[in-house]
Order: C-alpha cells, then structure tokens, then sequence
C-alpha cells in the first residue's frame, strides 16, 4: 500500500460531483416531501422535485466518471470499505424489524388485526425470491466475464441482472396495486405499516442497486470499466437479495 | 513545501476534496450551528429569569415559542455542533496527519459528507422561515411530535442528513485508519485522539442506523398515517422512546471519546509525559465505553414503568460504564503527575475540563441509582449534569482544540491577551449558570417549563443563571472573535509552538499544503506520539 508523494502534492484536489449530488439530495428528498406532504404545495413539489433530479444526476455521471479514469489515493480498497456501509444498513433494517417483532409480539391472538385480507398472496413472494437469486447468480456470472476480459459477455449478463432488478419491482408494485384495492393500505393497521414499511423499505434498496447497476453498464457500453467499483455493485446487490430472506420470512409467512 | 501558493481561489473550497479544507468547513458549519444555538440558550435564560412571560409574548403562545427554541438549541448544539465539531472538524484536520496519511482513503465521499451536513444544517435553520417550525426538543417523542402542528418533517430530515454524513465519516475514518497508517506505525503507537475518533466512528457506524429508523418511522406515523407508535391501532408508544435512546445514549461517548481525545493531546504535550497507562486507557478505557455504551439506555426511561429486573439490570450495566470512563480519568490525572506544565490557553481549557469532568460526572451517579432517581428525573438537576459533562465539557475541549492546532491551521499565533479573558469569562459563566440548577433540581424545580408559577421561590436561582448566561456570552463573543483577527493578523507562529512530538507537529508545515508531507513518513518500532524522554 505504498503511495508516492509526487503525484498528489502539487495541487489542491477538488470535484464537484459531492455538492452537485448533496444539493440534488437537499431539494429531491427533504424538500420535494416536505412541500408535497407538509404543505400540500404542488408548486413547490414540481419546482424542488425539477431540480433535484437532473442535480442528483449529473452529480452521479460526473462523480462516476472521475471514479473511472482518475488514479485514487490508495487503488483497490473500497471492496474492503463497502463491508462497514452494509454493517450500518443491516442495523436500519433491525430497527425496522424490531419496531414489527415488538407489534407482533404485543399482539398476541390478535394477529393478524382485522383489516388484513384473509389470503394474504403467498407465492408471489416465492416468485419473487426466484427472481431475486436470480439476479444474484446472474451478476455472478457477469463479474466472471470481467475477470476474464470478456467485456460484452460481462454487459450482457449486467443487463439480464438489471432486467430482473426490474421484474422485481414490477411484482412489487403488482403486489402493492392490489393490496390497497382490497383496502389495505400503510394506514390498515398494525400489520399493514410493517408491511409496506418493511418491503418498502427493501424496495428503495433494489431501486439505489439497480441505479448503481446502470452507473457500471452505462459506462461499459463505452467499453469503460473499473472491476472494484463492479465488485462493489454486486457486493450490494448480494447484501439487498439477502435480506430479501428476513423480509420475505418474516413478513409474508410469519 | 510545495504549496504553490497562488492566493485565495473560492472554487478551490468549495469543491475541496482535501482532508484539511474539509475539516475547515466542518469548523465554520459547526461555529454557526454553535452560535445561533447559543443564541437560543440565551433566549430560554432570559425567559426563565422570571416566573411567568419575560421575553414571550403571553401565557396563550409562551409555551409554543419556547418551544422551538429548545427543539434548536438541542438539536443544533448536538447534532449540528458537537459531534460535527468534533469528529467532522477535528477527526478530518488532524487524524490523517497524526497517522502520516495524504488524505483520508475516500476523499470524495469525506466531501460528500460535509456537504450532506450542511444540507442538515440548511434543514435546521428552515426553522426559521417556516410558520410551522419544529417544537419537538431535540428528542421527538410521540405522540406530541405525531400530533403537533408544527413541522415534525423538518426534525427528521435534520437527522437524516447529519446521520448519512456521519456514517459516511464513520465508514471512511475508520478505512483510513486501517490501511493507510504509516509503514511501521502499530496499534500501540497511535495518538490518543486517533483511537478515541476511532471508537466514536464505530458507534456512529452500529448506532445511528437506528436512529435514522425511528424517527423515519415517526415520519411515516405523522404524514402517511402508520401506526407504529400508536397504542390505539397496535403500536407501541414507547418503542420510539427505546429505538432513540437507544442511539442516543451511545452519542454522548461518540462526543465523550473524540473530546477527551482532544484533551489527552494537549495534556501530554503541556506536561512533555507519555500517556499514563496508554493501554489500559485505551483497551479498557475507549473499548470499553464501545461495548457497555449498547447496553445502557433504558436508563433514559426509568420512570416510564418497567419490571424491577430491567430497571436493576439497567442501574448495574449504567454504573458499571463509569469504570472504563474512571479509567480514562485515572490515565489523564496520570499523565499530569510529575508534568512540566504549561498554561497555554488550550491547557487552560483542558484543566477546566477535568473539573466540568469531575463534577458532571459525579453527579452522573444518583442519576444511575433507580432509588434517587425517580425524585431527580425531569428536574433541572439533570438537566445541569448533561451540560456540565456534555455540554460545556466537551465544548471546552473543542476550544481546548482550536486553540492547540490554532498554529497548525492558521501559521498564526492566536492572541493570549483575548484568549485568556475569554477564558476565564467562559469558566466562570457556564459554572454561575449550571451550579444553580443543581440545587433547584433537588428541590424540586422541573426542567423544561417555561413558566413555573408555581414555583415561585426558584426565581433568585434562575435570575444567577440568566446573569452567568449572559457572562458566557461575552466570553463566546470574545473567544470567537479572538480566532478570526488572530488568523487574518496574527503573529507568526513558529513551526511547532508547543514542541510537540506528535507527527502533525513535528513533519509537516503550518498550515499542511496538498499531500500533508514533503516526504513519505515511515516510524520506527520505539517512536511514539509522546516521546519526550520521560
């Protein structure tokens, strides 16, 4: 891990990708959701919503791009960085599941509480998990392609990856249509918001993979690629499809 | 030094990815989160040093007003100055150079995370414009924060903000320290403060997630109608009141570490010691305070009901953290003994420490015992602990910072003449407004209440108060004023000041250019921070 000193002497490092992507951050979340559910504002939702987006994604390409052909301060370590961040999500997620152990276990006989359709769907969450380790043994085999220089098999298996993130989604929004239509909302009951909360949750997780996905493929169609930063990508992707596990159990057969 | 310095250049700040200018900005950020929340102290003073309205407008909208301020004073004082003051500015500036590192391992994520806390920052002070501002303390309980008309979401987004740009902190520190040491640099011959940003780092890493989780769940109760926090519909009220404290007990050492951190440099280079019992100090001490740190906030809830085994078990596990805190004291006391000391204005600040230490931490115990407490709780007895030990404590060892590296980031002297008198206004100030409240808290006089008619035999007591509030000010003012005229026309300061032997002292320049070194460091297996042949 040695690192010479010329090369990072001379001048002062900057990027602008990190306040481009924090300001994206400030209007596309806190405001955009403060003005649509705090003041009721679509203006402002429009206008804060309008401007986060295309900030939050310039600040992702520029940031991506550096990432890419700029020589870091010490190659090769973010495999071993990225275990602390899971560590972190993995006690979000408890926070989460302790919230739903402690209503289900206060519930006692009365679980599920009226309000929860009879029959729950349970194999849908069954195709799901297929499709979601799926997913998994699909990058798999696409990061072997990388290590084998074989960039356009290691893009075709990023972009089955990608289109079977999206066939997850899709069952969960499949799933969701249809449960408020039979009137079971995050606002049912006790149930229902660890529900929606949980695999909503689970959800945005997929959706930050898939984006992170794109920001490896997008790239690679220029035939640009880092093997750490595809590492990363599927490490997290690996961390989502395993907690799909304590979700699924926990939730839907529970 | 290869600093080719062409001037001031605005771009070359705002878009920094250098560890040094990072930590710069996290110090201008948290000055202002400090200052406006200083302010609002000075508003809650002003209002109680008399029974019914003072600075209010009356009875009817009293109570919202003075809300608010406590909700900004406490979360901008905690989130937005002590620990972004502590590990955002000092763990950035001075940890990569104690470890003879050229920047931190991520330099772009380190960016990204001072900018996600001003964004936390921006989101505080929204207070401010809105009609409908936060009045949640900085705790957010429910029901109140679920029913309140005031603006629960902006609470929360403060949290949100400065807890990602903390775990980042966290997840690139705690990288950096493993793999980026300099050849030759063991786990035994660290700095102090580097082991206490490290231990910090881990808690923010395990706890913040949580926290980040309950008050998302508060979100989604106030505005998308769930119902985790609502007994009615099957929730459980007081699981916020867990999942919170459950981090925030934690957060006091994550202020606690880096802050004694701090002292223990300036300590060991005014007295020229080694460390006393360094490793005790650290293993047991700092590790220790990790590992108890999870098991202990139920303390936080004792008199909302609970068996008597918990309640037991939680006073046992409570009591049992201040053995490794007694060890870190013993080893500070240790370090003096036998000292050449220096009374630099920075080990002034430390010296004051270990009394606010002392007293705040002795007074830490009958608020552990289960028997005392249930008479002490919710009185202003705690509240003058927490700001003996947390409060002034560890703001007095951010000073005692600033003024020790005030050469290492300006090139400057900082002037004795104000430091000095800002000092001894700062010391006597907070001890005039927080001694008080102790009594009073014995007696019976509850925390939080703006108008406390019917206590009226308190006013003597809080109109003290208001008058040491308003001496701190003054030495604030004085202290911060100091640090801007002495960095713009300061005396030069000479390149290591306090002939320290501590490595972001001894190779590299004042202030560090890009690169922190003109060459690669590398020590040997005898050289440690605190090596003065003693």
């Amino acid at each position: 891990m040695s690192h010479s000193t010329a090369e990072h002497a001379h001048h002062w490092e900057t990027s602008w990708a990190p306040l481009v992507l924090t300001a994206g951050i400030l209007f596309l979340v806190p405001l955009t959701f403060s003005a649509y559910f705090v003041y009721q504002n679509h203006l402002y939702t429009m206008v804060f919503a309008g401007l986060g987006t295309p900030l939050v994604l310039i600040g992702v390409a520029k940031w991506v791009s550096e990432g890419l052909t700029q020589k870091p301060l010490l190659a090769g370590i973010s495999p071993s960085a990225l275990p602390y961040f899971i560590i972190s999500e993995v006690f979000i997620f408890l926070g989460l599941f302790t919230a739903y152990w402690t209503m289900r276990l206060s519930a006692g006989d009365n679980w599920p509480p009226a309000g929860t359709p009879e029959h729950m769907n349970l194999i849908l969450p069954v195709l799901m998990t297929i499709i979601l380790v799926g997913s998994s043994v699909t990058y798999h085999i696409a990061e072997e392609k990388l290590d084998h220089d074989d960039i356009g098999g290691f893009r075709s298996w990023l972009f089955l990856t990608i289109l079977l993130g999206a066939a997850f989604l899709g069952c969960t929004i499949y799933e969701y249509d249809h449960l408020i239509h039979q009137g079971f909302g995050p606002s049912t009951n006790a149930y229902s918001t660890a529900f929606f909360s949980i695999t909503g949750f689970h959800a945005s997780h997929v959706i930050v993979g898939l984006g992170i996905f794109l920001a490896v493929l997008l790239p690679a169609l220029a035939n640009k690629t880092n093997k750490y930063f595809a590492f990363c990508a599927g490490m997290y992707w690996h961390f989502v499809d395993v907690v799909w596990f304590f979700v699924a159990s926990q939730v839907y057969y529970w | 030094m290869s600093t080719e310095s062409h001037g001031f250049s605005l771009r070359e700040w705002i878009f920094t990815t250098d560890h040094k200018r990072i930590g710069v900005l996290y110090l201008i950020g948290s000055m202002a989160a400090f200052a406006v929340a200083g302010i609002m102290a000075l508003l809650i003073r002003l209002e109680q040093s008399s029974v019914g309205p003072t600075i209010v407008a009356d009875v009817a909208t009293g109570g919202n007003q003075y809300n608010v301020w406590l909700y900004f004073h406490g979360a901008a004082m905690i989130l937005g100055f002590l620990i972004p003051g502590l590990t955002g500015f000092a763990a950035n500036y001075f940890l990569p150079l104690m470890i003879g590192a050229k920047d931190v391992a991520f330099p772009r994520v380190n960016a990204f995370s001072v900018w996600l806390f001003y964004a936390g920052i921006v989101m505080a002070l929204l207070t401010f414009v809105v009609n409908d501002p936060p009045d949640v303390m900085w705790t957010g309980y429910p029901p109140y924060s679920i029913l309140t008309s005031g603006n629960t979401a902006f609470y929360v987004f403060t949290v949100h903000l400065l807890g990602f740009a903390s775990i980042l902190g966290a997840v690139n520190f705690l990288v950096t320290v493993i793999y980026m040491r300099a050849p030759g640099m063991g786990w035994n011959q660290l700095n102090m403060f580097v082991w206490s940003t490290v231990t910090a780092f881990v808690i923010q890493l395990v706890f913040v997630p949580v926290l980040a989780s309950a008050v998302t769940m508060l979100l989604f109760d106030k505005y998308l109608g769930t119902h985790f926090f609502d007994p009615a519909k099957g929730g459980d009220v007081l699981l916020y009141q867990n999942l919170f404290w459950f981090y925030s007990h934690p957060a006091v050492y994550v202020i606690l570490l880096p802050a004694l951190g701090i002292l223990f440099e300036v300590i060991a280079t005014s007295c020229k010691n080694m460390v006393f019992n360094y490793k005790a100090a650290v293993y047991g001490g700092m590790w220790g305070i990790v590992l108890i740190s999870g098991e202990v906030w139920v303390h936080h809830l004792y008199i909302t009901g609970m068996p008597d085994w918990i309640r037991i078990g939680q006073m046992v596990s409570t009591l049992l953290i201040s053995v490794p805190v007694g060890l870190l004291a013993i080893s500070m006391f240790g370090t003096l003994y036998r000292g050449a000391i220096t009374y630099t204005i920075a080990m002034k600040y430390a010296t004051a420490c270990l009394f606010l230490f002392l007293i705040g931490g002795l007074t830490g115990i009958p608020l552990a015992m289960t028997v005392m407490t249930v008479h002490l709780s919710e009185t202003s007895f705690v509240h003058a602990h927490f700001h003996y030990i947390m409060g002034i404590f560890a703001t007095f060892s951010v000073f005692a910072g600033v003024y020790y590296w005030f050469p290492k980031m300006t090139g400057k002297l900082a002037g004795e003449k104000l430091g000095n008198l800002g000092f001894w206004f700062n010391f006597v100030g907070v001890n005039v407004t927080f001694f008080p409240l102790f009594i009073i808290g014995v007696q019976g006089m509850p925390r939080r209440y703006w108008n406390y008619e019917m206590f009226p035999q308190f006013e003597p007591f809080h109109k003290v108060a208001m008058l040491g509030s308003l001496i701190v000010a003054v030495g604030m003012a004085l202290t911060i004023y100091n640090w801007i005229v002495s960095a713009i026309s300061g005396e030069k300061a000479p390149a290591n000041p306090w002939k320290s032997a501590s490595l972001e002292w001894t190779d590299c320049a004042n202030p560090p250019g890009p690169g922190n070194f003109t060459k690669d460091i590398t020590v040997s297996a005898d050289w440690t921070p605190y090596n003065y042949g003693r």
